[in-house]
């Protein structure tokens, strides 16, 4: 080995720590980037083996009623693949000992195995045979939640007919890989099942001969969607065609897809933060690395050494350090992307889902790493090129130091010697303390923007179940009714009140633009439901018009005052312009909500119950759910204690597994951070702090004036790191919104208190176990050198 | 007449374990400094004289032997006790001024004066080295004389019972170090401080009271000055 390569690594070991401390940093930057990377191409590589190997198709659209035959006519559209229709259905299911409703999304498949779009995965059993029409296939989830089996019974209400349902296959498909039960927020297992059932057995079932109620198409390659999509909707329309839609608007897709888009923020946002910190890192233990070498810098330039060779060597430092940082971070990475790819698995259906990473994350997470390294060595470098061999071999001019800003104030202050010693020493190196003011602030603000992701979900469950929902219970039914049915709902003992609810697919049109959606109906008297906006407000509805929310409203590019084109989709083929009288800033879904009477226009069906909400007395709450099961024409019951439970314990759990890496992340930094500029300190002031000691200071006042530093400069990070923090949590929310919901931006005081004290935290065990270096300083020592 | 004893050394010696080798710095010096005294320590470079500054001024302890400072057994104090001993009695100087580069001179001196019991001013100090005008310049912007005699007032500034000096002028040249060695002489004489001085330097062992020499970490001899003469009249 050379002999300047075992100078190299005599120094790596000299310098452990702190290298450690960098690589720390880096191996931050590399494990997220390898985490989120990872999983994100890990769950598009395994949705899109498992689309092109089961034909997910590309566009669906359903109908009230359409006859078989119109599968072919879509077939001839220009295009169009392969076209395949089906009937969907919910039923409830009667589980023996369960009072809470469950509910089940019934998919018509070919007896005879002519399938070709959407093909399940089975993982036991077969499909259902002709001339068996009790036989279902079951999928995976919700038989593992139920703990339900092949052969097992299950007694069903289908379209108001009770039915013996037997298990025979356990599967899954490729268009359930995300499902929600209609009013939920987030997947219910144990409430919400897909089956599969045989064509002519639900045809049956649902009075269905030889007719379909959704259809979905492959398109060919080339094909315009949009183009299909007019072509598909003007066939459909007269059948109740209630809007077709591509990929990007089928529910399960869009889930998947959004998840990913969250994933690919992630990667934007916090490998970077990681990797400027730990550039700066770089830059300032080298810069001191070869302040300390000069003389030796000085001497192996005049033994004929290149100056490249000489930056080449220090380069090499920074180097083994990336290196270092990749191997961890990336082995760290693994780990907890298969750890997060266990929680997608849990609202998630793939038929396997892998975590791997490929070769180019690795490559990726390595070029980073590396590149950050390099650049914050060039500072270094440059100054390693620069120094002419023989200045450098005599001993470096004093340092100069002169009254700073921080300098002016102390005089007014009254400091003491030491104090001027700590204001100097700031205002000698502003950039190094510039550096660890970044530095530190960064970690709290990283930790801030990830925990008020907390402050984010609770301020959505308080303003989606607390404030918007005021029901106990939520009634669907199998088709709109009319309000004959409220009366009903309130015969059943318990039930204090019932309240009309409907949503009605429309497309609504601005200029050029167009939209899908739904309008939501609700009793002009309603206090069962409300619409609360971003801020908290509640928001009465407008007695005539629509009322869009903001996210709806933005697309199409319009505002309050402007009139929109309304088609009601499926049933009646009505069209009407209608004012826009309000828009609602919501977190979730794009919506427009209108009063019955302005419904009813539009529908004219008089049939204003789509859904029942009910307030309900809790002792009386499992009666009236037995009551609730047995009644005509109910599709299903939603508690609403229920899914904010479920919404919660979900958040719980995510919370958990993050919580704990996002505090390991930015104590990264903190330590990182606070160690290097702890060390670098305590190296510069040795022979100060010695001094002092001689002179009759306590350990305990020498170590104050070392901390004294670092601790004015960490105390000026926690407003910095707040600010910052404010910053990069606005931008990740703006960033993780999609057309699903929107996180609310609403930070609580907590979170700023709770990140800046775990950082502090860091940062002062940090700087207490270096300020122990205090203790075994060697007066005599250090003395007798010149500095 | 017999002064009261500043120092009382019995049988002091110290080992120091480097690596595998023990390097015996000091072997059973046994010493009497009076009160008020202007001792210089003479001897070849590793001949223990350093040692025993340092362990009479607290910075370091004997491995074995018995040390008194009037009546403080020096030996059984412990690290924050020994650290309280220095800040109420001692004053150094060294070779390399030792000064801190970012405070001005006369912040330098504050450094003590802040948390001395009794000190003087700080200006005063100044003052009595002749520094007075310079005492809002930093250490960069001094000459090595007027550096060492920061260090000098920064010593003198707590009005300790000992000044320990280790090389005091062994960086200066002669006419600075003659005034640095005139300030001595003053702080010894005005204010009855215990002056001990390191030299190599033995035109310096004029204007002391009494001259230990030292060889192979033992004192050799002892030398006793009956007439001491002025700084300014030392041949370097």
């Amino acid at each position: 080995m050379r002999a300047l390569d075992l100078k190299l690594l005599r120094d790596l070991w000299r310098l452990r720590g702190q290298a450690l401390a960098i690589a720390l940093v880096l191996a931050a930057a590399t494990s997220t980037f390898v985490l989120s990377m990872g999983v994100s191409r890990s769950l598009a590589e395994t949705r899109d083996a498992y689309y092109s190997r089961n034909n997910f198709a590309d566009v669906f659209v359903e109908m009230t009623r359409a006859p078989r035959s119109v599968v072919d006519r879509i077939a001839a559209i220009e295009g169009v693949g392969q076209v395949e229709g089906r009937i969907q259905q919910y039923a409830s299911l009667d589980m023996p000992g369960r009072i809470i409703p469950v509910r089940a999304l019934i998919n018509s498949v070919d007896e005879h195995g002519y399938n070709r779009l959407n093909l399940i995965t089975l993982r036991e059993g077969r499909l259902p045979r002709a001339g068996a029409p009790q036989e279902v296939v079951v999928d995976e989830a919700f038989a593992q939640a139920n703990a339900l089996g092949i052969g097992d019974d299950v007694a069903a209400l289908i379209y108001g007919s009770r039915q013996p349902l037997r298990i025979v296959g356990i599967g899954l498909a490729p268009d359930f890989i995300y499902s929600l039960a209609p009013g939920d927020l987030v997947p219910d297992n144990t409430r919400l099942g897909i089956f599969w059932m045989g064509e002519e057995a639900l045809e049956a079932a649902t009075d269905r001969k030889e007719a379909i109620n959704s259809l979905s198409l492959t398109l060919q390659r080339g094909a315009s969607e949009a183009e299909v999509i007019r072509k598909v909707d003007n066939i459909v329309a007269p059948y109740g065609g209630a809007g077709a839609y591509g990929r990007a608007d089928h529910v399960s897709h869009a889930f998947v897809a959004n998840e990913m888009a969250q994933l690919d923020a992630m990667t934007q946002v916090i490998p970077p933060v990681f990797l400027i910190v730990a550039t700066f890192l770089v830059y300032i233990v080298l810069g001191r690395l070869i302040r300390t070498e000069r003389t030796q810098i000085g001497l192996l330039k005049a033994f004929g050494y290149s100056d490249w060779a000489i930056a080449a060597h220090y380069l090499k430092f920074s180097l083994v350090v990336a290196g270092l940082a990749t191997l961890g971070g990336a082995l760290a990475g693994i780990w907890m992307g298969r750890a997060m790819t266990e929680l997608y698995l849990e609202f998630f259906r793939f038929p396997f889902l892998e975590y791997r990473v490929s070769g180019s994350v690795f490559l990726g997470a390595a070029l980073l790493s590396f590149g950050a390294a390099a650049l914050g060595a060039m500072g270094g470098m440059r100054t390693a090129v620069r120094l002419n061999p023989a200045v450098a071999m005599s001993p470096p001019p004093p340092p100069v130091y002169r009254a700073g800003m921080l300098e002016r104030f102390g005089t007014w202050g009254g400091f003491s010697a030491t104090g001027h010693m700590i204001a100097r020493h700031i205002a000698r190196w502003p950039i190094r303390s510039a550096i660890t003011v970044l530095g530190v602030s960064l970690s709290i603000a990283l930790l801030f923007a990830t925990l008020q992701f907390l402050d984010s979900s609770r301020t959505m469950l308080d303003s989606y179940f607390l404030r918007a929902q005021r029901q106990d219970m939520t009634v669907t039914f199998v088709e709109p009714r009319n309000e004959d049915v409220l009366f009903e709902l309130e015969q059943i003992p318990g039930v204090l009140r019932a309240e009309a609810v409907r949503a009605v697919p429309v497309k609504l049109s601005f200029t050029n633009h167009t939209e899908r959606t739904a309008i939501e109906s609700t009793a002009e008297d309603g206090m069962l439901s409300a619409r609360i906006d971003a801020d908290g407000n509640e928001l009465g509805l407008p007695p005539a018009g629509l009322m869009l929310s903001r996210r709806l409203a933005d697309k199409l590019g319009l505002s309050a005052g402007d009139t929109v084109h309304v088609e009601l989709l499926g049933g009646r083929q009505t069209e009407l312009d209608m004012t826009v009288a309000g828009v609602v800033d919501e977190f979730v879904g794009e919506r427009a909500y209108a009063t019955q009477g302005v419904v009813e226009r539009l529908t004219r069906d008089a049939s204003p119950v789509g859904a029942a909400l009910l307030r309900v007395d809790p002792a009386e709450r499992a009666s009236i759910l037995t009551q609730l099961k047995d009644m005509p024409g109910v599709l299903g019951v939603t508690e609403r204690d229920a899914s904010m439970e479920r919404f919660e314990e979900l958040i719980d759990d995510n919370i958990n597994t993050m919580l704990f890496f996002y505090i390991a992340f930015a104590s990264a930094i903190s330590v990182g951070v606070v160690y290097n500029s702890a060390r670098i300190l305590f190296s510069e002031r040795a022979h100060e702090l010695a001094t002092l000691r001689v002179l009759g200071y306590f350990r305990s006042e020498v170590g104050i004036v070392l901390l004294g530093e670092l601790a004015l400069l960490v105390v000026v990070a926690v407003p910095v790191g707040c600010i910052l923090g404010y910053w990069l949590a606005q931008f990740m929310t703006a960033m993780f919104a999609s057309d699903l919901f929107r996180l609310p931006f609403a930070p609580s005081r907590a979170t700023y208190g709770v990140a800046s004290l775990v950082v502090l935290g860091a940062a002062s065990l940090t700087a207490i176990g270096v300020a122990m270096r205090v203790a075994r300083l060697d007066m005599v020592r250090v003395l007798k050198a010149h500095d | 007449m017999a002064k009261e004893l500043a120092f009382h050394g019995i049988g002091l010696s110290k080992i120091y374990q480097t690596g595998e080798t023990q390097v015996h710095a000091l072997r059973g010096a046994d010493l009497e400094i009076p009160s008020g005294e202007l001792l210089v320590l003479l001897g070849p470079s590793g001949s223990g004289k350093s040692t025993l500054l340092n362990i009479v001024g607290g910075l370091d302890r004997p491995t074995s032997g018995e040390l008194y400072y009037h009546d403080t057994d020096l030996v059984a104090l412990d690290d924050r006790q020994l650290t309280r001993f220095r800040r109420a009695n001692i004053g150094f100087i060294f070779q390399f001024y030792n000064l801190i580069p970012s405070l001005t001179a006369k912040e330098n001196v504050q450094l003590v004066t802040d948390i001395a019991q009794d000190p003087m001013d700080a200006m005063a100090a100044l003052n009595l080295v002749g520094l007075k005008d310079r005492a809002d310049h930093y250490p960069a912007q001094l000459s090595g004389g007027e550096q060492q005699r920061v260090a000098v007032a920064r010593a003198v500034a707590k009005q300790p019972g000992v000044l320990l000096c280790d090389e005091p002028t062994g960086a200066l040249d002669s006419k600075t170090g003659a005034r640095v060695l005139e300030t001595l002489a003053l702080a010894n004489r005005e204010l009855g401080t215990t002056v001990v001085i390191i030299t190599h330097n033995v035109g310096i062992a004029a204007m002391a009271h009494r001259v230990l020499n030292f060889l192979d970490g033992r004192i050799a001899s002892v030398e006793i000055n009956e007439s001491p003469i002025d700084p300014a009249e030392i041949s370097w």
